[in-house]
């Protein structure tokens, strides 16, 4: 398989996962500030700037916008172009990752691709604030469909492996963020709140965060009804057998790159094999008395920036070998590759036309 | 109610009309469709007309319209009315189209190694030598089976009395063969009946014949040779056909940064190390091919690609240096070079053409601007071109001054009524637009033309003017076996 072909389904299956969990942000915040309205407003901006620390992009939402709240909030998450991480953006690169290899994938998966982005050209921030729920829930599901789609009709080979490898990367790191901020959020609330937070509010907080990974129900099979922020990072962090943990989510990349390079057979490993295996392997051996020692912002952070090293060394194993001057490794801000690149090409590819008309 | 032929005026007397003869009524090839047609409504076509819409906006046949911060993706207009062929007129043209581009493939050899026909004086040696594409540096250098052009597409034109006229031929990337492939599907859908009716002979076999063609091209050891397809990446227009073509063939799309030249041999990159490439099938012009070599800015071509292919290691279809029989001034020798390599006379007719190098033929064009067609040498797609009748006195003046400060770079022939089809104009109107013909000749160890091709029309009234990107459209076309 062409390098070139490999990279833009790693990214077109990456961008699509980014864009289903920044849906699955907002989705929930909603839903929780609903339930808080006894303690705080739909508008109050603490419970807007965790969104924007999930997706470390604080500096720029702050020079665009300026205040936090859920209209901006929304519009910089959903429809802002030059926020590379917006999902109107993200299902944008998806698309045109996926048009560059249009040859490779099955003319479904391209109908899917190409519907949800006319769907979210004619989606509107005035039907978005109207009726939230059915917007991010219509994003989900096509991210889903899309899965589902690729699942039965995309050959098992190489490419599979590859887009494997792309959403379940994105998938732990997206989890470890969330699991990170939050925890960090509720906790100071808690402190600042001491006297009006009842255990109540507690939980539904929690909850929250379990439902923005789709985990209530899983969870409550697991721990029943003890909703604690101990058990929930356990289960999210992790729990092996749920598909949106860590644990997991680290599991099913290892699988995939290490059949991308055959690794599983005894064979030497390369560096992206090595560290994923040493990640899959701590996360299995560990428990939550390890992380609080370690301390859980310190381990998650540590964490995603394994997750970012696993991406670059596949990076330079499958997509950047051969090349003259390998070009950096574009993920380190979570500003993908194809964003930065996509004028320059566009200008270069239309070199030919330009040269015929005069 | 109203049927849908009843109001089509084909204006017979003054042009040639497809469907209707001269003396009235259809001719024999058209009859069955006039008569399933006029079992039809117009609501009935129009249905018809979405049903393949929708067919060419699920396949993503699209083309990409420039000068827009986005790229606006359009659909190529089809017209739903094919345009019929009877077998006896095919042959023709096969024979004519085979013939001509042997002696084309004769014409560059020659240009790149003896210049025979320069010395002979049949061609003067100023316009080959002096063209633009004119690759001096590939004199000398022989492409393997000596073939030069492996895929060309000519436009064939017809008169007013129905003759076949060669227009032009395009010998360095001539594209448009995706939509003669989708056009035929979506009229299979649109029209299954109709289309069982007629003995219509099969075009689905191009992408096969081309990768045949193109593993014939192959100058490296037996075994499979490795053929890709070079795009200039989806931002191009016809970048749905390069993907088109390389799915259909099985051959891997790539784009320039796929390629790396190492001691002289192409590889391609893939997720397990460096493949070696055979033939490459390029649609990127000489141009951008390597920046080493030419356009130092080019960033869609691979540095050292000529280095190797110079080496025979690497096949290009089609070679470099096609574009000096591209030109439209070497165009008008084209009889003249069958007569020359193969003492044959031409089977199809060039237009009659002037050229301004001449004193008397630049006098005479001077003189009846208002009457013909100027065309510059080395463009396409329907730019850099003057039509006397429709045009004002200004653009007559200023090509006055192009003429006169450049002789070379121009030709001027008559302005050529081109036959009329009846067509759909505005989702209701049957209206006689112009067309004209372009079937695709692949070279391999033999010449191949797929029955039928591209028929373009002008889906303007009374527009002359083909093109795409000036509004023309396409319809199936249909070669029949009576």
């Amino acid at each position: 398989m062409l390098s070139r072909v490999a990279e833009s389904l790693f990214w077109m299956s990456r961008y699509v996962e980014r864009a289903e969990n920044t849906a699955r942000f907002l989705d929930v915040n909603f839903n929780l500030l609903l339930d808080l309205n006894r303690i705080t407003t739909v508008e109050s901006p603490e419970c807007w700037i965790a969104l924007i620390l999930v997706t470390s992009d604080r500096e720029r939402f702050e020079s665009a916008y300026g205040d936090y709240g859920a209209e901006p909030v929304t519009d910089y998450l959903v429809f802002n172009r030059q926020n590379p991480n917006s999902i109107i953006s993200c299902i944008g690169m998806a698309r045109e990752n996926a048009r560059s290899v249009i040859e490779s994938i099955s003319s479904e998966m391209w109908e899917q691709i190409n519907n949800l982005y006319h769907y979210l050209q004619s989606a509107t921030p005035q039907s978005v604030q109207n009726d939230p729920f059915s917007f991010y829930r219509e994003i989900k599901n096509a991210s889903h469909l899309f899965q589902g789609i690729t699942d039965s009709t995309f050959p098992r080979s190489e490419g599979w492996d590859f887009m494997q490898v792309a959403k379940y990367l994105e998938r732990a790191d997206n989890t470890a963020r969330l699991v990170d901020v939050k925890y960090h959020m509720l906790e100071t609330t808690r402190q600042e709140h001491e006297e009006v937070v009842s255990r109540s509010v507690d939980i539904i907080e929690w909850m929250a965060v379990l439902k923005s990974c789709s985990a209530l129900e899983a969870f409550r099979k697991r721990y029943l009804a003890r909703i604690e922020p101990r058990s929930i990072m356990e289960f999210l962090i992790l729990d092996r057998s749920f598909p949106r943990s860590i644990n997991f989510s680290v599991c099913a990349a290892k699988e995939a790159l290490w059949r991308l390079s055959g690794g599983s057979g005894g064979r030497s490993l390369n560096s992206a094999d090595r560290l994923i295996g040493k990640m899959e392997a701590e996360l299995s051996f560990t428990t939550m008395d390890d992380i609080s020692d370690t301390g859980l912002h310190h381990y998650l952070e540590r964490l995603e920036r394994g997750i970012r090293e696993v991406g670059e060394e596949a990076h330079l194993t499958y997509f950047a070998s051969h090349t003259p001057e390998i070009e950096p490794f574009p993920d380190k801000d979570r500003n993908l590759p194809a964003t930065r690149r996509k004028a320059e090409w566009r200008e270069a590819q239309q070199q030919q036309q330009q040269a015929y008309c005069p | 109610m109203k049927r849908f032929f009843d109001a089509y005026d084909a204006e017979a007397s003054r042009y040639y009309d497809e469907v209707i003869a001269r003396e009235g009524g259809a001719r024999s090839h058209y009859e069955k469709l006039l008569r399933r047609f006029a079992m039809f409504s117009h609501e009935d076509v129009k249905t018809r007309r979405e049903m393949a819409n929708i067919f060419f906006r699920n396949q993503g046949i699209t083309f990409t319209v420039y000068g827009l911060e986005e790229g606006i993706e359009r659909i190529f207009p089809f017209d739903l009315i094919p345009r019929i062929i009877p077998s006896a007129e095919w042959s023709l043209i096969e024979r004519g189209l085979t013939q001509r581009i042997t002696a084309l493939n004769l014409f560059l050899y020659d240009i790149y190694h003896t210049q025979k026909i320069l010395r002979d004086k049949v061609i003067p040696a100023e316009l080959v030598l002096g063209s633009p594409h004119f690759r001096r540096e590939f004199v000398g250098v022989t492409p393997p089976l000596g073939i030069y052009v492996h895929v060309v597409g000519s436009d064939i034109i017809r008169d007013r009395e129905g003759r076949y006229l060669v227009l032009e031929d395009n010998l360095r990337t001539p594209s448009g063969v995706s939509y003669m492939l989708q056009n035929r599907q979506a009229m299979k859908r649109a029209f299954p009946v109709l289309f069982s009716q007629y003995k219509v002979r099969p075009v689905e076999d191009y992408p096969q014949e081309l990768l045949r063609t193109l593993q014939e091209a192959s100058s490296s050891v037996p075994g499979d040779p490795n053929v890709v397809v070079l795009t200039p990446g989806i931002y191009n227009s016809a970048y749905f056909e390069h993907s088109f073509l390389a799915r259909q063939m099985g051959v891997e799309l790539t784009e320039g940064r796929d390629l790396v030249v190492n001691d002289n041999i192409v590889y391609k990159r893939t997720t397990r190390g460096l493949e070696r490439v055979d033939v490459i099938y390029r649609r990127i012009d000489d141009a951008f091919l390597d920046p080493l070599c030419f356009r130092p800015d080019s960033k869609l071509g691979v540095a050292g690609l000529i280095n190797a292919y110079r080496k025979g290691n690497v096949t290009l279809a089609n070679a470099i240096g096609t574009g000096i029989a591209d030109d439209k001034v070497i165009y008008s020798f084209v009889p003249k070079m069958i007569r020359y390599y193969l003492g044959e006379d031409p089977v199809l007719e060039n237009v009659p053409t002037w050229l301004p190098g001449n004193p008397w033929e630049m006098k005479y064009i001077l003189e009846h601007l208002g009457e013909l067609v100027v065309k510059s040498a080395n463009e396409s797609g329907g730019y850099g071109m003057l039509v006397g009748p429709e045009s004002t006195l200004e653009e007559q003046e200023r090509f006055r001054e192009l003429i006169v400060s450049n002789p070379r770079n121009y030709i001027a022939q008559p302005t050529i009524s081109l036959s009329r089809h009846p067509s759909v104009l505005n989702d209701s109107e049957l209206y006689g637009c112009h067309i004209d013909l372009r079937p695709y000749v692949l070279t391999g160890k033999k010449t191949t033309i797929v029955p039928g091709g591209l028929t373009r029309v002008a889906l303007k009234r009374g527009s002359l003017v083909v093109n795409s990107s000036q509004g023309g459209g396409s319809k199936d076309t249909w070669v029949v076996d009576e």
